[in-house]
């Protein structure tokens, strides 16, 4: 058998860098910098002001050693260098200001897009979320807006600098000497099309290395969060022998892109040599020539000012890699900001008045893919007050109902009423804030155990809080916590035990006072007394109150109005725990292996 | 031109390690390659002598134009003495400089490839391929303690990220430690033969310069420092929210989640901006200074070329030249201190891998017995991970073939127990014995082969249903794996998979169900035949509906083995030949199901407590 580690994971949402609008993608990035109008408007005039004064400077060492040097008039050298020191600190002092706007107008422009990609985020709908892994969204938020960053912040205006210094010192050489500039600029082609062939082979080359790095690392991902597995049936030789090939075969192409730039980056410096070269035995020439007799200073006058000619190509060839991977950030962060919810509510959506908390399903159906329906022709009635339990195998249906209760997604087909009003003519905010929802595995955000237990409602008071959990009868469980209330609870509650986080969601949602109550009870065991405390706790919170409980501890399910048992997507029987078992058919046999197994 | 400057290094808490034994080391790694490293720097001494001859000769063009053409002007400064004969036309000589000249730039770019692709190979070919399967190898071997005090990712980054530090310490620090200090000697050399004088008011000023760039770092570095934690609270915040979306949607929090991220956005933005005036200050500063000395090279160079006593071209020209370059050497310097932290605090979490001690090892000469009955006895068995003991004196005997349920709440040292047996840890105190061999005295690996084992939550690898069910024996023929899936009840659930065998599952196994997972996790431990089992909660991560679904794949898997099994529910247990009930790390009770449910006690109360209306 062909030895395998792993295999490369699907590739993160590609973009045809030929495909890309390049200036549609630079309006709507600086569409964000409008704000910000008087510095962008103050960088513009810097950076014109440095395209010239760059050039100039160069110009000025020349003309220093060709007049006042050449003639050795020691006042005139003087003064000439004491000017030239005054016009290199205005350039300095320019130069200040535009590092500093276009950083912070930079990071202005990513303070806002972010924002702007946070509120989107808050906007979509869960199904966005289910086919949306949450590494994706993080590289949005990050490597790809760090590379617009870089783009507005250096990027762009160093490149306009740069073509601006090529454009002066051109003129400056051209106005000099023609014949010169002219030799230059049969140079150039030649070194643009260097440019275009190797950079176009380096970006392969990178691609390529990149893709193999994202072998190696899913490799080892998988090797550290497998160890226990690896260790225990000694895998370790056979891991180490294929890890070893994933890095030998990233080095071939690491090696390739490294000795592929070693060969351009001496080809373009040996362009401008060979240019110093010509300007040498040309330039020479027509200073020796009687006939031509061109002042000796042009040679020295384009030994300065060649560099501002070449250096820009070189610049801008490393620049323009840079400048596809910020439009390419640009890009994949505008998809994300133009995704569509796929549903929102109504326009014409009523808030929900205060409600009894009946809730009716008419004959629904529902698919997170319409083409699959997970629910089919759903009916039932959960009278105000009543608990409701779902039972069923996975895949029955169970949490597609009290997602639709939840309206998390809407119904494909028939209805579902609240109070009698339609859930689909409703605001999603009036119905949520009349519901509490405990998930399966207690999520707590970062914070203290106050902050998670105030989620719904942060202008409770503390007193609200303490008296929520001493109605679930917890409070001594809070209070033995090191820090009681203001314990923190690490990320995603690590530094609670499942029994105690479960406790901590009860009390969120208790706090909250919902009419409608949704909870889909933990499946893992944990300890028999924490146990009992949570069973209690549990009478308490859906006490009062229409509750959907995906039910999983037969304690809960004995105590239903109404049980619901799903198969498939539809109902298939329906009664009291009694009214089931006495039916002795399905319920009844999942009662038997419930009890055998249990 | 920007400084690019990595965020800096958070302080090292491990100060056991001093800086220099870290150098030492890397040195010491480094002097391993040293054939191929002094081959780089050789390049690196050939390309600047290279570099000034091109430079100087130019100069010397400039000069002999000005020579010929102006009465008066001096007299060109050949180099090495070579002048062109005299019976040479000026033209002629203009065409054999300029031709010089290009030669030397041609040899310059093909020894500047050359210099490039050997350090190409020694890092990326040498140093990288060498020393990211070591690391890699070395925390395969590491015990699961190091496992569970490091961070994945912090792992994963070892072998990645800080394998490049390491190799960044031989290209970035210490190549160009020696390339600053070499340019600095031809480069000054090279003036002082100009002019002594002119040199040292020149270079007055590029001390200022080097002040600047190391002031400059020291300061943005705490800085930057924030600026990360800053932005890693932000993305945790974006983590949260999206992680906890059902929630926010539930409470319908939107609105306060937005208010919270654009706090923590605030937050970054406005911490940033000491950092850009400062970056905004820096980078005109050093280019002023390094102007300056081009000022001093104008007036008083001016005045001494105005004076003859030093030549045009080969005097003002090239200097100015090489200034220019001296001033990008010495900014040089501040990147070589940061990549010098970078680079330690990389090879620091290297060598701690490298270092780490092996905690489980195996016998010089261990036992190696044909064939094991699987009797298995905890002697007094003490265990602790360096605090509070975690088993206290747990002693108890399992006979060949016989079922063992380990009972107990959260935190009583169920899976301690368990993940003794195959040596992942081993006692603090007293003895594991099998067949009446201490564990320690076999060789590790063939203990685990002999042992196989079921996870809470079972890791499946990215690749297909076959080879996760031949983990651990890549060899393994189709038949046997067939074998296995079977006897854990798998073999029709594969079978139905749209490659069979052949399906590659998602990564960490996604794509399977619980149940499903868990089954192939059993045919996975059962394919080498393994005298003793060990399933720490197999059921823990499955939903009660399909829990059967496993049982019948244990009940199978268990016959002819010594099992244990860490399990919560009665019929499991009642099956058990031992129930050994844990609290607090002790044994409390001990006994058949039966013997257990007649006495008062955890066990009973538990049960009850389960399943009140499923009493036996």
């Amino acid at each position: 058998m062909k030895r395998r580690l792993t295999i490369a994971p699907a590739s993160d949402e590609e973009i045809d860098q030929s495909s890309l609008d390049v200036f549609g993608l630079l309006r709507r990035v600086f569409s964000y910098a409008k704000p910000h109008a008087r510095k962008r408007n103050q960088l513009v005039a810097l950076v014109i002001f440095r395209s010239a004064a760059l050039p100039a400077l160069a110009w000025a060492i020349g003309a220093i050693i060709n007049g006042p040097i050449q003639s050795g008039n020691l006042t005139a050298i003087l003064l000439a260098t004491g000017g030239f020191a005054a016009l290199a600190a205005l350039v300095q002092f320019g130069f200040y200001f535009r590092i500093r706007h276009a950083l912070e107008l930079g990071e202005a422009v990513i303070h806002d897009i972010r924002n702007a990609v946070f509120e989107h985020l808050m906007r979509l709908p869960m199904s966005f979320y289910d086919r949306t892994k949450l590494g994706r969204i993080i590289g949005r938020m990050t490597s790809d807006l760090d590379a617009v960053r870089v783009g507005v912040q250096e990027i762009v205006f160093v490149s306009i600098v740069q073509v601006g210094n090529m454009i002066i010192a051109g003129a400056l050489m051209l106005w000099c000497d023609w014949v010169l500039f002219s030799i230059m600029l049969a140079i150039v082609p030649v070194i643009w099309l260097l440019n275009r062939y190797f950079t176009r082979r380096i970006t392969e080359d990178q691609r390529l290395g990149q893709e193999s790095f994202s072998r190696v690392t899913a490799t080892l991902a998988e090797s550290v969060n497998g160890i226990r597995v690896t260790q225990g049936f000694v895998r370790q030789d056979v891991n180490a022998d294929s890890f070893r090939e994933l890095v030998a075969d990233h080095s071939r192409y690491s090696l390739g892109a490294g000795n592929t730039s070693a060969i351009f980056l001496p080809l373009l410096e040996l362009n401008s040599q060979f240019f110093i070269a010509m300007l040498l035995v040309v330039g020479g020439y027509r200073a020796l020539d009687p006939d031509i007799a061109r002042p000796v200073g042009d040679i020295v006058q384009f030994f300065f000012l060649s560099n501002l000619f070449f250096e820009p190509i070189k610049t801008l060839g490393s620049q323009y890699n840079n400048a596809l991977t910020a439009m390419v950030g640009a890009e994949r962060v505008f998809r994300l900001l133009d995704t569509k919810p796929e549903w929102t509510d109504a326009p014409d959506a009523k808030a929900l008045p205060k409600i009894q908390g009946r809730v009716e399903f008419r004959n629904l159906s529902f698919g997170y893919d319409p083409s699959k329906p997970v629910l089919k022709a759903i009916s039932f009635v959960a009278e105000p007050g009543r608990t409701v339990a779902l039972v069923g195998h996975t895949g029955s249906g169970k949490t597609s109902i009290i997602n639709l209760v939840a309206k998390m997604y809407l119904p494909t087909t028939g209805t579902l009423e609240i109070d009698g009003h339609d859930i689909t003519r409703i605001t999603s905010d009036s119905l949520h804030r009349q519901m509490a929802v405990v998930h399966q595995h207690s999520f707590l955000f970062d914070g203290t155990v106050l902050d998670n237990i105030r989620f719904a409602r942060p202008d409770a008071s503390v007193q609200m809080v303490i008296e929520t959990a001493r109605q679930l009868d917890c409070m001594d469980i809070i209070d033995a916590l090191p820090k009681g209330l203001y314990t923190q609870v690490g990320e995603a509650g690590a530094n609670l035990s499942t029994g105690q986080r479960q406790l901590v969601s009860f009390a969120r949602a208790l706090l909250a006072d919902p009419r409608i109550l949704i909870l889909d009870e933990a499946t893992s065991a944990i300890d028999a007394l924490t146990e009992s405390r949570i069973q209690r706790s549990l009478a308490t919170l859906l006490q009062s109150r229409t509750s959907f409980v995906v039910a999983h501890r037969l304690s809960t399910i004995r105590q239903a109005d109404l049980i619901l048992v799903l198969d498939h997507g539809r109902i298939v029987e329906r009664g009291t725990h009694t009214e089931l078992l006495t039916l002795g058919e399905i319920y009844a046999g999942l009662h038997r292996h419930f009890t055998q197994s249990s | 031109m920007m400084v690019v400057m990595s965020p800096a290094a958070p302080p090292s808490r491990d100060n056991e390690v001093s800086d220099w034994q870290v150098i030492r080391r890397l040195l010491a790694i480094t002097w391993s390659y040293r054939v191929e490293f002094l081959q780089v720097v050789a390049f690196q001494i050939a390309l600047l002598l290279l570099m000034l001859a091109g430079l100087g000769l130019t100069g010397v063009g400039i000069d002999f134009v000005r020579f010929t053409v102006q009465p008066g002007a001096p007299e060109p400064h050949w180099l090495f003495g070579i002048a062109p004969p005299d019976a040479w036309k000026p033209t002629q000589v203009m065409v054999a400089i300029g031709v010089g000249v290009f030669v030397l730039a041609a040899v310059r770019a093909l020894l500047t490839y050359l210099a490039q692709a050997s350090l190409n190979m020694l890092t990326q070919g040498r140093i990288v391929v060498d020393l990211r399967p070591r690391v890699y190898d070395k925390l395969q071997r590491l015990s699961f303690r190091f496992f569970d005090a490091n961070a994945s990712s912090s792992i994963i980054n070892r072998v990645t990220g800080d394998v490049q530090s390491v190799r960044m310490f031989v290209d970035q620090v210490l190549m160009q430690t020696i390339i600053v200090i070499v340019s600095f000697v031809a480069y000054v050399s090279f003036m002082l033969s100009v002019n002594v004088r002119l040199t040292v008011a020149c270079l007055a000023v590029t001390p200022l310069i080097w002040l600047c760039s190391t002031t400059f770092a020291r300061a943005v570095h705490p800085a930057y420092r924030r600026n990360r934690e800053l932005v890693d609270q932000l993305v945790q915040r974006l983590v949260e929210s999206i992680r906890g979306m059902p929630l926010i949607k539930a409470y319908g929090c939107e609105a306060g989640e937005i208010r919270r991220f654009q706090q923590a956005n605030d937050i970054v933005r406005d911490q940033q901006h000491g950092i850009f005036r400062r970056l905004a200050a820096y980078n005109p500063t050093v280019g002023y200074l390094s102007q300056l000395t081009l000022v001093v090279l104008l007036g008083y160079g001016g005045w001494l070329a105005a004076k003859g006593e030093i030549p045009i071209g080969t005097g003002l020209v090239v200097s100015a030249a090489i200034l220019q370059q001296l001033a990008g050497q010495i900014s040089n310097i501040a990147t070589i201190a940061n990549s010098m932290h970078q680079s330690l605090r990389g090879a620091r979490r290297v060598f701690d891998i490298l270092d780490e001690p092996v905690e489980i090892q195996s016998p010089a000469a261990p036992a190696r017995p044909e064939k094991i009955a699987g009797r298995v006895c905890f002697d007094h068995v003490w265990f602790d991970h360096g605090e509070d003991p975690v088993l206290q004196d747990i002693h108890f005997t399992v006979e060949p073939g016989q079922c063992v349920a380990i009972v107990g709440p959260t935190g009583s040292g169920k899976s301690s127990v368990m993940s003794l047996l195959p040596r992942f840890y081993d006692p603090t105190d007293g003895r594991i014995l099998l067949d009446g061999i201490n564990l320690r005295d076999f060789d590790v690996d063939d203990l685990r082969r002999r042992i196989g084992i079921v996870f809470q939550e079972s890791f499946l690898f990215s690749s297909t249903v076959a080879e996760n069910i031949a983990f651990g024996h890549p060899g393994a023929s189709r038949e046997v794996i067939e074998k296995a899936a079977r006897i854990a009840a798998a073999h029709d659930f594969i079978s139905e998979l749209p490659k069979g065998y052949d399906t590659v599952l998602g990564e960490a196994g996604i794509g399977l169900s619980g149940g499903q997972k868990q089954r192939l996790a059993i045919a996975r431990a059962v394919l080498l035949d393994p005298p003793i089992l060990v399933l720490d909660d197999p059921t823990a991560a499955v939903d009660p509906g399909t829990e059967h679904e496993i049982a019948a794949a244990i009940e199978t898997a268990m016959a002819g083995r010594t099992t244990f099994i860490v399990a919560h529910r009665p019929a499991m247990l009642r099956r058990a030949d031992l129930v050994v009930v844990l609290d607090h790390g002790r044994v409390t009770q001990i006994g058949t199901h039966a013997d257990l449910m007649a006495r008062e006690g955890y066990y009973l109360s538990a049960l009850e407590i389960q399943n009140p209306g499923a009493m036996p």
